[in-house]
């Protein structure tokens, strides 16, 4: 497993004199889903737009493939794929011309695009709305379209803000499925999430946040161990170390 | 806690704040210098439609026609937001002060925009009704009574809840100004005037003012009235800027596709790609395109001044041109355009490249305008003012546009 992703010692948010972040470090690496998990206002959007290269850190860095985004801004991106908590679709382009400006915008060839396009269709069962546009489309359809422009491109590194909000059950167990299936051809994907079964259940490793800082990391095991609560599960985790800091 | 009338003054600050951001932008645009342009070359025409105008012309009807809508339109503008059915509906009893400084501000800018349609038919009025000013003032400030009356009896209307009853109401208040209307252009006697007044003071005690004592005030309809109002205004200002509150409707525009085949399948694309959309089916970059296109023929067809016509070619290009550059900020909030890896560089390329596309087919249709009303000579004039204007605006004011501040 080598480094796709890593975080070094980032402080960062969108003052400098009030930094959201506080010295956060991870990492994620190829054939892995990390799970990033915390309160509303924990940080977890902030720490995506670092890594999107949306925010410039105050101190410390971001490497995706061993690079800033300063250093190769156009290689960095292609190398990422992103999934918005709020879909952020175009009004006026349907189904179909996003998944095409999509490719334009990665570099795909005609040929990829059209096959992958179709699949992806298939598999989240959106072949009957390719000529339609998003004012028609329910949220959890919204939804479908950013996934499978993420899905599209096959970058190395994925990041789900929030991916299921709004999905149906098969819509959710597709998305799962593909990222396994992503993961095992050697992929990185960050997912933050506040449905925590389901985060225990796939990814491999946990960032708790919490105002901002990392609480705990690492295996759900790990965090059994640090937290000094065996077998508990993560939510029991959760809601305990979260509690123990308002009583700070 | 503040008072009925502090709220209400507060809320017409705040709409006027709002909308003095617009009516700087709309100042801002290009279209204030059409609409000099046109008072201009209007002023010089109108005087030869009054002559051209037959004898048999019924002014008084016209006029009657024309002020019966103008007085019977237009109802109480209240600022009522929807949070109000919640929070003010218990105080409804102690609203009237509320109500009657948005009955005083209604009449106020009614009074201001039927003003503004008589003064632009004063020259028919002094041509075919009477020539005396005096006159006509003092049907301004009759009218201007006239107008205090509907919007008065039409507040108490809206407290009808039955929208049949309701719509009855407003086309009784139309008869009734086509009678008063009518008695005033067609200068009957002072004592008939004052008689009719006198009927229309008791009809508003008598029936108006008494539906005030048994039915409630309709929120829910306040609530509408205010915001048809509020959204013409935005549907105004949304054809000379970009108004975020107004969801913009998608426009499929298929006849249109033919464009999108400028742009093939590759990276350097993927700006024409997204251009192409927003100038075709989003908000109104192509109906701003289309009317300016439109309007700039009218006129070719119309001036016959030479200098004038080419000045006049040389404009609409420019405001068009001015129109087309405002393309560069439709995605600033999409942040998934920021994701794409692409230079900032293709994207001005792409726009640039819209602009002259768009600006050569303006010239051609300047251009054939030209031919078919003069002559080959001023088509060539007219393709090499357009060309001129547009070469100026892609490579010089976009540039500028787009260099890094």
């Amino acid at each position: 497993m080598d480094k796709l992703l890593t975080i070094n010692n980032l402080t960062g948010g969108y003052q400098r004199s009030r930094p959201v972040l506080h010295d956060v470090s991870f990492s994620v690496n190829t054939h892995e889903i990390v799970g990033l998990i915390g309160l509303n206002g924990a940080g977890k959007s902030t720490t995506i737009k670092h890594i999107l290269g949306l925010m410039e850190p105050h101190s410390g860095e971001v490497r995706l493939e061993g690079k800033t985004w300063v250093e190769a801004k156009d290689q960095y991106r292609q190398e990422l794929a992103y999934i918005p908590e709020m879909p952020l679709l175009y009004e006026e382009m349907t189904l179909w011309e996003h998944l095409e400006l999509t490719a334009m915008a990665y570099g795909l060839d005609e040929e990829t695009f059209e096959m992958r396009a179709k699949g992806l269709l298939k598999e989240f069962r959106m072949e009957k709305m390719v000529k339609w546009f998003p004012s028609h489309f329910s949220k959890g359809m919204r939804q479908k379209v950013m996934i499978m422009c993420a899905f599209l491109i096959q970058p190395s590194l994925y990041v789900a803000d929030e991916p299921f909000v709004g999905l149906d059950p098969i819509g959710i167990k597709s998305f799962l499925d593909r990222m396994v299936e992503l993961k095992r051809e050697g992929c990185g994907i960050l997912m933050s999430t506040h449905i925590l079964a389901t985060a225990e259940k796939y990814c491999d490793r946990f960032v708790l946040l919490h105002e901002g800082k990392i609480l705990l990391q690492g295996t759900l095991k790990d965090l059994q161990e640090q937290a000094n609560m065996p077998r508990a599960d993560l939510d029991e985790i959760y809601v305990e170390m979260t509690k123990e800091d308002d009583h700070d | 806690m503040i008072s009925e009338k502090q709220l209400w003054s507060r809320r017409r600050i705040d709409y006027w704040t709002m909308a003095t951001k617009y009516l700087k932008l709309i100042g801002n645009s290009g279209f204030l210098f059409t609409i000099y342009l046109l008072f201009v070359f209007g002023s010089y025409y109108y005087g030869q439609f009054l002559q051209w105008l037959p004898e048999t012309f019924p002014a008084v009807l016209f006029f009657t026609l024309v002020f019966m809508w103008l007085m019977t339109r237009g109802r109480v503008r209240t600022f009522v937001k929807q949070g109000d059915l919640f929070f003010l509906t218990p105080r409804e009893e102690k609203m009237s002060s509320y109500f009657r400084s948005a009955l005083h501000y209604s009449w106020l800018m009614e009074t201001f925009y039927f003003a503004l349609v008589f003064l632009l038919l004063a020259p028919l009025f002094f041509d075919r009704i009477h020539p005396s000013g005096s006159l006509l003032l003092s049907i301004l400030l009759l009218l201007s009574g006239l107008k205090l009356w509907n919007l008065a009896s039409g507040f108490q209307e809206q407290r009808v809840q039955e929208k049949g009853k309701y719509h009855v109401h407003t086309f009784i208040r139309l008869g009734i100004n086509g009678v008063t209307v009518y008695a005033l252009f067609s200068l009957q006697p002072m004592w008939f005037v004052v008689l009719l007044a006198g009927i229309l003071a008791v009809f508003y005690y008598g029936y108006f003012y008494q539906l005030s004592k048994t039915h409630s005030v309709k929120w829910e309809r306040l609530v509408e009235i205010e915001d048809q109002t509020v959204m013409t205004f935005y549907r105004i200002a949304n054809s000379f800027t970009d108004v975020p509150q107004l969801k913009s409707k998608v426009r499929f525009r298929r006849w249109l596709s033919p464009l999108f085949k400028l742009v093939s399948f590759k990276k350097q694309h993927v700006y024409h790609y997204l251009f192409s959309r927003a100038f075709v089916r989003s908000n109104d970059y192509f109906g701003i395109y289309a009317r300016l296109t439109l309007l700039g023929l009218l006129f070719i067809s119309v001036v016959q001044l030479d200098w004038g016509r080419w000045l006049v070619i040389g404009l609409f290009a420019y405001m068009t041109a001015q129109q087309i550059e405002t393309l560069k900020h439709h995605y600033a909030t999409n942040k998934m355009v920021e994701l794409y890896p692409l230079s900032a560089q293709s994207k001005f390329q792409s726009h640039q490249f819209w602009l002259l596309v768009l600006g050569a087919i303006q010239a051609v249709i300047f251009g054939t305008g030209a031919l078919i009303f003069y002559n080959l000579m001023d088509m060539v004039i007219a393709l090499f003012i357009v060309s001129l204007v547009y070469f100026y605006h892609g490579f010089i004011r976009l540039a500028k546009v787009y260099r890094p501040a």
